[in-house]
């Protein structure tokens, strides 16, 4: 049965982890650790700047279209933003040069601790499971209600 | 017949590539956007996708295999009209897979990582599935085995269709030839693909002919008007790299344990399906942003 013999030597061919396919492997990894690592270099002093007001808003409309902003508050290390919206919290955070956004109810974003001039705020996703925001003070005071 | 895998010969040409791209977009030769921590999360999801299709991939053999003995007819491995026809077929199949892959959420968990970058360049390409035999699309290509193309014959092809998507993740190339841009997928047409905009979400589905998607009422030109803005509807808030190849299985199973009476429409709902409706899905995105034109529109008319 030729067509038979034919799979199964296809089949043979296919063995995953032979030492070729290792060596494969090695050499395709040091070509990653290579690319990263040129990566690294190419984007040297182009790390995106400090969010200011203007861009966090600009980020927020973006991100949540139509909701209106009742207060914002800019992290101190320009690394992400806390707005209100009506009864919700909108989270930025600094995701390499870019910003993951969710939404929270504003209580819970307020109930979130301090500690070492961080704001952990639980976000209850697996894709962003928390923003972690650099602040002097937590919850604000003026809209902490 | 010697073995043959386009993907594996054309590797040395993805380093090269990458390596050209960052090199000349850092000199301002071309245009194109790369971050360190992003990069190494497409690279090495690239790097270990292979191994992470090992333990299904005896599976998707034996199943091909198996539909092979049970061919319809003989189709010839050495005639070119079988390859002009495999071509074809499976560019076919893989509009099919790739739609459902998105417009489904079980498939979507699987396909979700390969849109995880907020950036658009050629190592976007190599942010390859871990999960994809598991989700076993790989399922939707067995009927070609069945009509009797060799399983070696369909495995070249798909080898085929992958390397050519390859290079149509660039921001390098904007538009080509009017021609090549009304059959082929194109960079242009698959940054579409890729952005995040409600305007373009689950458009052009292509592998290599985009007439599949002027086909089946799933094609969506690049405006110059509206920038494509990469990533994820709620992109991901980590590099962890664990978290970008499982959060959305994570997310699945949470749901299902929630409420598990809900079991099917959490797995075959578009993604952002709730019994409640309380999230949004490609489609209500889509509804609240054409809402929202036709009412920016009379006020621009006001302004005027």
């Amino acid at each position: 049965m030729t067509e038979g013999r034919s799979v199964a030597s296809f089949a043979a061919r296919r063995t995953p982890l032979n030492a070729a396919a290792l060596i494969q492997l090695a050499i395709s990894a040091a070509a990653v650790a290579a690319m990263v690592g040129l990566a690294a270099w190419a984007t040297r002093g182009r790390g995106a700047p400090p969010l200011t007001d203007t861009e966090a808003r600009r980020w927020l409309a973006d991100e949540f279209p139509g909701l209106a902003i009742e207060g914002l508050w800019l992290a101190t290390d320009g690394k992400g933003a806390v707005a209100k919206s009506k009864d919700q919290a909108l989270v930025l955070s600094r995701m390499g040069d870019g910003y993951a956004a969710r939404r929270l109810a504003w209580s819970q974003a307020v109930a979130a601790g301090l500690k070492d001039g961080r704001v952990r705020i639980a976000l209850g996703d697996p894709g962003a499971p928390r923003a972690v925001l650099a602040f002097t003070k937590w919850p604000p005071q003026d809209l902490a209600a | 017949m010697k073995h043959f895998d386009p993907v594996t010969l054309a590797t040395p040409f993805f380093i090269v590539t990458v390596i050209l791209e960052i090199v000349l977009a850092r000199l301002g030769k071309l245009k194109a956007h790369y971050e360190t921590r992003d990069t190494a999360v497409s690279l090495t999801m690239g790097l270990f996708s292979t191994l992470a299709g090992l333990p299904v991939a005896g599976l998707s053999f034996a199943a091909a295999i198996w539909a092979y003995h049970h061919r319809l007819f003989t189709i010839p491995m050495t005639a070119a009209w079988a390859w002009v026809l495999v071509f074809f077929l499976e560019d076919l199949t893989y509009y099919w897979f790739h739609r459902l892959s998105h417009e489904r959420r079980v498939w979507w968990a699987a396909h979700v990582n390969h849109h995880s970058s907020q950036h658009y360049n050629l190592s976007t390409a190599l942010r390859q599935t871990w999960t994809g035999g598991v989700a076993g699309t790989w399922a939707l290509w067995l009927p070609l085995s069945l009509l009797g193309f060799p399983p070696a014959m369909v495995a070249i092809e798909k080898g085929v269709s992958l390397v050519y998507q390859y290079w149509i993740h660039t921001e390098a190339i904007r538009r080509l030839p009017r021609p090549i841009e009304a059959v082929f997928n194109t960079p242009s047409h698959h940054r579409v693909h890729h952005a995040r905009n409600p305007r373009y979400l689950d458009k052009n589905y292509a592998g290599i002919l985009i007439v599949w998607d002027r086909m089946f009422g799933t094609f969506q030109p690049e405006l110059d008007e509206e920038a494509c803005r990469y990533g994820l509807v709620h992109n991901l808030g980590t590099f962890n790299i664990l978290r970008v190849a499982f959060h959305e299985w994570i997310g699945l199973a949470q749901d299902i344990v929630r409420s598990p009476r809900h079991t099917l429409g959490w797995l075959f709902g578009a993604p952002g399906w709730t019994p409640d409706g309380s999230r949004d899905t490609s489609a209500t995105l889509k509804a609240q942003w054409a809402a929202r034109q036709a009412q920016a529109k009379p006020a621009e008319r006001e302004a005027a």
